[in-house]
């Protein structure tokens, strides 16, 4: 008897310390961000540091507002291709798929959350980019493919996994009377669906847009690949741009003193990114 | 109803691909260059611009002025792909990755070629060195390092499309027992482990272990011990030195320009191609002017 509650006691001190590991983990990300980036904010000035718009690391010139707008340009971008194909492609799950199609579009959309990123990079590079630099000389925009839409494109592909899950599970959620209500009272299959039981779950289908922005924000490699990298505000979708995770993988290889803190201070501030979105998908499901 | 629909969808998709198909068109010299450049910090972007004179002053210090509309990629098959791609692009790699997919343009005239640059006449190149860890008694990588720079190990170096260094020494291996960490630049390691499974061969004994990381981490690991020898493809920072590397130069490597393969661009000057890096001329027609 008491071996036995020992062995409870035991087991559960197991249990706690292997909770404890992704707080700590993230409590030591946290700390070691903030001390090394603090040093190079401090000495940048945080002001120059967040708006200066010039890039130039072998001067120590160090301005990432051109890499925030390039984050923001890119996770806009991949919302808007990615969010209203997902949406649909959960809508048809939950109610149109006829049972045998079902399994093999789960399937795939299971298959495309496991691809790795720098396949799907490979996949941009050579099949998107061309198709986009003959679209961009077809429309007298120019530029050679590697550009704002062509990552968007492929970002928007990257994060339909994520939406189409969450919208599906959000739908399913929605209890079935809702719709035996709706289609009681007269209404078609089709009003039941988008006048009815989608905007029930509008809380979970805002929560599958804004874990694919914190998907589309966090994306390096498949972005690298693709986006052209260019460290300068672009004036339209044709120009090629720099997100802040493509700064950081970029130059982290070579980087040393100054230049090295100035990349961990970027990475301070992807970090505060992330933060935000995760607060207001925090908000998002406790105002549920 | 559907079947409409979807004909329609088919027929609306084959009118745009026909139309972008047809944007396809033969070379025309007013498009704009796509200048393609490798990452800030870079063993061979440094070695590029300052070869090239693509340099100027800021506030009072030299400083790297490739334009910002360069695209910035961090690995040499992304910048192969890409000029292989668009017609108008042009980028720089070691003349070692270089293959049939890209043309390398001539520099003044002269081609990217072991012999132009052993001759001088093709002036693009950069140092491979390495460093061994600051007063270190591994018997098997000072052995390693003396086997590189004998007549024996330049010949692997010749052999992987490298230039030999000049000053080579005789030398016959004591056959030490033991290990060695490689590490560094990832331009360095192909021919690196080439020269490891020579060595292999003259002493049967050691234990060589090859990283591939990058210059910066190469030399820090040297530095700190972590690695016996580390790797840079770029000339050591003054600091480096400072704390106690001794660079060895180990190999050379040219570095050549690529242009895709419809572009009708033979020949740059290093006048043009500076002009171009420095986003002065925008257009083919204004480099070849």
């Amino acid at each position: 008897m008491i071996r036995q509650a020992w062995n409870e006691k035991i087991m559960q001190g197991v249990f706690f310390v292997a909770a404890c590991t992704s707080v700590l983990a993230v409590a030591f990300i946290c700390i070691f961000l903030f001390h090394n980036g603090t040093l190079a904010l401090s000495e940048i000035g945080i002001w120059d540091f967040l708006s200066g718009t010039v890039w130039r690391p072998n001067i120590e010139i160090f301005g990432i507002f051109p890499m925030i707008v390039g984050s923001v340009y890119i996770t806009a971008g991949a919302v808007l291709t990615g969010v209203p194909i997902g949406i649909f492609t959960a809508v048809f799950m939950a109610f149109y798929c006829p049972k045998k199609l079902y399994r093999p579009l789960k399937a795939s959309t299971d298959i495309l959350a496991g691809i790795p990123s720098v396949v799907y990079g490979f996949f941009g590079l050579v099949v998107i980019v061309p198709l986009i630099r003959d679209l961009g000389q077809f429309l007298g925009m120019g530029g050679n493919g590697n550009n704002i839409l062509t990552a968007s494109i492929l970002l928007g592909i990257m994060i339909l996994p994520t939406v189409i899950s969450v919208t599906e599970a959000s739908l399913r959620a929605v209890p079935s009377l809702y719709y035996e209500g709706a289609a009681a009272l007269g209404a078609t299959h089709e009003q039941c669906i988008f006048k009815v039981v989608v905007p029930a779950a509008k809380s979970g289908i805002l929560a599958a847009a804004v874990l694919g922005m914190g998907r589309a924000v966090g994306e390096t490699m498949a972005v690298i690949m693709v986006a052209g990298n260019q460290a300068r505000i672009p004036s339209d979708i044709f120009q090629g741009v720099r997100t802040l995770t493509a700064n950081v993988v970029i130059e982290m290889g070579y980087a040393a003193d100054l230049h090295r803190d100035a990349l961990i201070a970027t990475g301070v501030v992807l970090f505060a990114f992330i933060l935000i979105i995760n607060l207001f998908l925090a908000y998002l499901s406790r105002s549920k | 109803m559907k079947i409409k629909s979807l004909a329609a969808a088919v027929f609306m998709l084959c009118t745009l691909f026909s139309g972008i198909d047809s944007a396809r068109a033969e070379w025309n010299a007013s498009s704009p260059v796509s200048v393609i450049s490798r990452e800030d910090g870079s063993g061979t972007r440094g070695a590029f611009v300052e070869l090239f004179g693509v340099l100027g002053e800021i506030k009072g210090k030299k400083a790297d002025l490739t334009t910002l509309d360069a695209q910035i990629t961090n690995s040499t098959s992304v910048m192969m792909t890409t000029v292989a791609g668009d017609a108008y692009g042009i980028g720089y790699i070691s003349l070692g990755a270089l293959n049939d997919k890209v043309k390398a343009v001539k520099i003044n005239g002269a081609e990217p070629s072991i012999e132009n640059i052993q001759n001088g006449s093709y002036t693009v190149s950069r140092p491979f060195n390495i460093a061994a860890a600051p007063n270190t008694d591994n018997a098997v990588a000072l052995d390693f390092i003396a086997f590189i720079l004998s007549p024996k190990g330049q010949e692997v170096v010749k052999a992987g499309g490298y230039i030999p260094v000049a000053e080579q020494k005789e030398f016959s291996s004591a056959k030490p027992e033991g290990k060695a960490v490689v590490g560094g630049s990832s331009s360095v390691s192909p021919i690196m482990e080439k020269l490891a499974e020579a060595y292999k061969t003259v002493n049967p004994n050691a234990k060589l272990e090859l990283q591939v990381t990058d210059s910066t981490t190469g030399m820090i690991s040297a530095l700190n011990g972590n690695y016996d020898i580390g790797l840079a493809s770029r000339e050591l920072k003054a600091k480096e030195i400072e704390q106690g590397l001794k660079p060895v130069v180990i190999a050379t490597d040219g570095i050549a320009v690529i242009v895709n393969k419809n572009n009708p661009v033979e020949n740059l000057t290093n006048e043009q191609v500076r002009e171009i890096y420095l986003g002065n001329a925008k257009t083919w027609d204004e480099v070849s002017k």
